[in-house]
C-alpha cells in the first residue's frame, strides 16, 4: 500500500469525494476548535495580541512537513506523486496581498469564513456570501486578467530546488523557524497584554 | 522533563524529527527529472534512435550483443515468441530497472507504441543509448521471420531476396516466393518458430560473414 491513495487506484472519483468530504469535516471542526469561527479572534493576528492563528498554522505546516517527508523517507509514499500547484510569482504575491486585506478588513479567510458561517455566525456568513461574488466576478472578468494570471511562471518548484540545498537541510529550517517563531509569539503576547494592561 | 509543558515537549520532538532529517537524504529518490525537450526533439527527429529489423538480425548473427534487447510485451506473449537473445521487461517493470545508464539498449514491442513510450521513459531517466527496433516485432515477422519475393520482382532484388532467405532460416522462418510483396496481405497463420530451435545467436557454419556495421 502506497500514498497518495488516490494516485496509486486505491479508490475512484466517487469515494474520493467521500475522502474529501470527511478530511473537510475534520478541518473545519479543528479550525473551530481552534477559535478560527471567531473574527475577533483572527483579527487579533493582525495586531499582535493574539497569535494563535500563526501557532495553529505553523504547528499544521511542520506536522504535515515531518508526516510527508518521513513517510517518502520510509517508503509508505511516493512524494512525486502529490500534486504540487506551479508558481506563478507576480500573480500570486498579489493575490496573497489581495488575501490579506480582505482578512485584515473581513476578519476571516476562506476557509474560516465557512467554519464561521457553519456556527450561524452573521458576520461568517455575509463574507460567504461575498466569497461566493467574489469568484462569479472573477470568471466574469477572467478574460480581462489572464495575461497576468499565467504570468511569470516558474513551474512547480519546492524550497529544495529554489535555493539549491538538501531536502533535510530545508525540513530543519522549517522547524527551527517555526519554533523560532512560536518563542517569539509568546513573549510578543506577553509583551501586548502588559501594554494593554499599562493602558487600563 | 516533568515540567515541560506539553507545547514544549511536542517543540522538543519537532526539532529532534527536523534534526535527524538533516541526514537522511531525498525524499522524492529520483522519480523526478527534468528533461531537455529540444535535444530529445532533435534526436526525434532525425530517427538516429531507430535500429531497422534488419540490422538487428545482422548483430544477431554476427553475436554483436554489445547492446541489451528488451521485449516490452507481456509475458504471456514473450513465452510464445521472442527475438532470441532478448529480456522481457515489461513498461511498469521497466521503470524501476536497475539496467545502468550506459548500457546501450535496444527496445521492442508488437508495433512501435510501446516502445515509444518507453524511449520516453528511459530517456526521462537518463538513459544515454536509447533505440527502438523500427516497425517492432510486426516488422520482424514480415521482414525477417516470413520474408516473401514477388513473382514479378526484378533480378537484382532475386539477388537480395537470397540473402533474405539465408538471415530468415537462421530465425527459423520461413521465406516464400510468390504473391505480391509491395501489396501487405493479410499472412495465412504462419507458424512461428518454435523457440527452441532457433538458432540463437550462435552463428551457423557456413553463414555469410558480414563487415560489421554500425549503429
Amino acid at each position: 500500500m502506497m500514498a497518495p491513495f488516490f494516485k496509486y487506484g486505491m479508490f475512484g472519483d466517487e469515494v474520493s469525494l467521500i475522502v474529501a468530504f470527511i478530511i473537510g469535516i475534520g478541518f473545519g471542526f479543528f479550525l473551530e476548535r481552534a477559535g478560527f469561527g471567531s473574527a475577533r479572534k483572527l483579527a487579533a493576528q493582525f495586531y499582535f495580541t493574539d497569535m494563535t492563528v500563526l501557532k495553529v498554522m505553523f504547528t499544521a505546516i511542520v506536522t504535515a512537513m515531518l508526516g510527508v517527508y518521513y513517510l517518502s523517507i520510509i517508503g509508505w509514499m511516493d512524494l512525486s506523486m502529490v500534486y504540487l500547484t506551479p508558481t506563478n510569482i507576480m500573480p500570486q504575491v498579489v493575490g496573497g496581498l489581495l488575501l490579506g486585506f480582505g482578512f485584515v478588513i473581513g476578519g476571516y479567510c476562506p476557509g474560516t469564513s465557512c467554519v464561521s458561517a457553519a456556527t450561524g455566525r452573521t458576520d461568517g456568513i455575509v463574507y460567504l456570501l461575498g466569497v461566493v461574488f467574489g469568484i462569479f466576478g472573477f470568471g466574469e472578468v477572467f478574460p480581462l486578467v489572464s495575461g497576468f494570471y499565467n504570468s511569470t511562471l516558474m513551474g512547480q518548484v519546492t524550497l529544495p530546488q529554489f535555493f539549491n540545498l538538501p531536502y533535510g537541510v530545508v525540513v530543519f529550517l522549517v522547524v527551527v523557524m517555526a519554533v523560532s517563531a512560536f518563542v517569539a509569539a509568546e513573549w510578543g503576547e506577553k509583551n501586548m497584554a502588559k501594554k494593554a494592561e499599562a493602558k487600563k | 522533563m516533568k515540567n515541560l509543558t506539553l507545547n514544549k515537549k511536542l517543540a522538543f520532538i519537532a526539532i529532534g524529527l527536523g534534526f535527524i532529517g538533516l541526514f537522511l537524504g531525498n525524499p522524492y529518490k529520483g522519480n523526478l527529472v527534468s528533461m531537455n525537450t529540444t535535444e530529445l526533439g532533435m534526436i526525434v527527429e532525425s530517427k538516429v534512435d531507430h535500429v531497422s529489423v534488419q540490422d538487428l538480425a545482422d548483430w544477431i548473427i554476427q553475436s554483436k550483443m554489445d547492446f541489451k534487447l528488451i521485449d516490452l510485451r507481456t509475458e504471456q506473449e514473450y513465452n510464445e515468441y521472442h527475438i532470441p537473445n532478448s529480456d522481457n521487461i515489461t513498461l511498469t517493470a521497466l521503470e524501476k530497472t536497475s539496467i545502468p545508464k550506459t548500457e546501450k539498449i535496444v527496445l521492442y514491442s508488437e508495433g512501435g507504441i510501446h516502445s515509444a513510450q518507453a524511449w520516453m521513459l528511459l530517456k526521462a531517466k537518463g538513459y544515454k543509448g536509447v533505440y527502438i527496433l523500427f516497425g517492432g516485432l510486426e516488422d520482424w515477422k514480415d521482414q525477417i521471420l516470413f520474408p516473401k519475393l514477388s513473382e514479378t520482382a526484378t533480378p537484382e532484388q532475386i539477388a537480395k531476396f537470397e540473402k533474405t532467405k539465408e538471415v530468415s532460416k537462421f530465425f527459423g522462418g520461413t521465406p516464400s516466393v510468390g504473391g505480391t510483396a509491395d501489396v501487405k496481405t493479410e499472412t495465412p497463420k504462419m507458424e512461428m518458430p518454435k523457440l527452441d530451435n532457433q538458432s540463437g545467436n550462435k552463428a551457423p557454419d557456413g553463414a555469410p560473414k558480414k563487415k560489421k556495421e554500425g549503429c
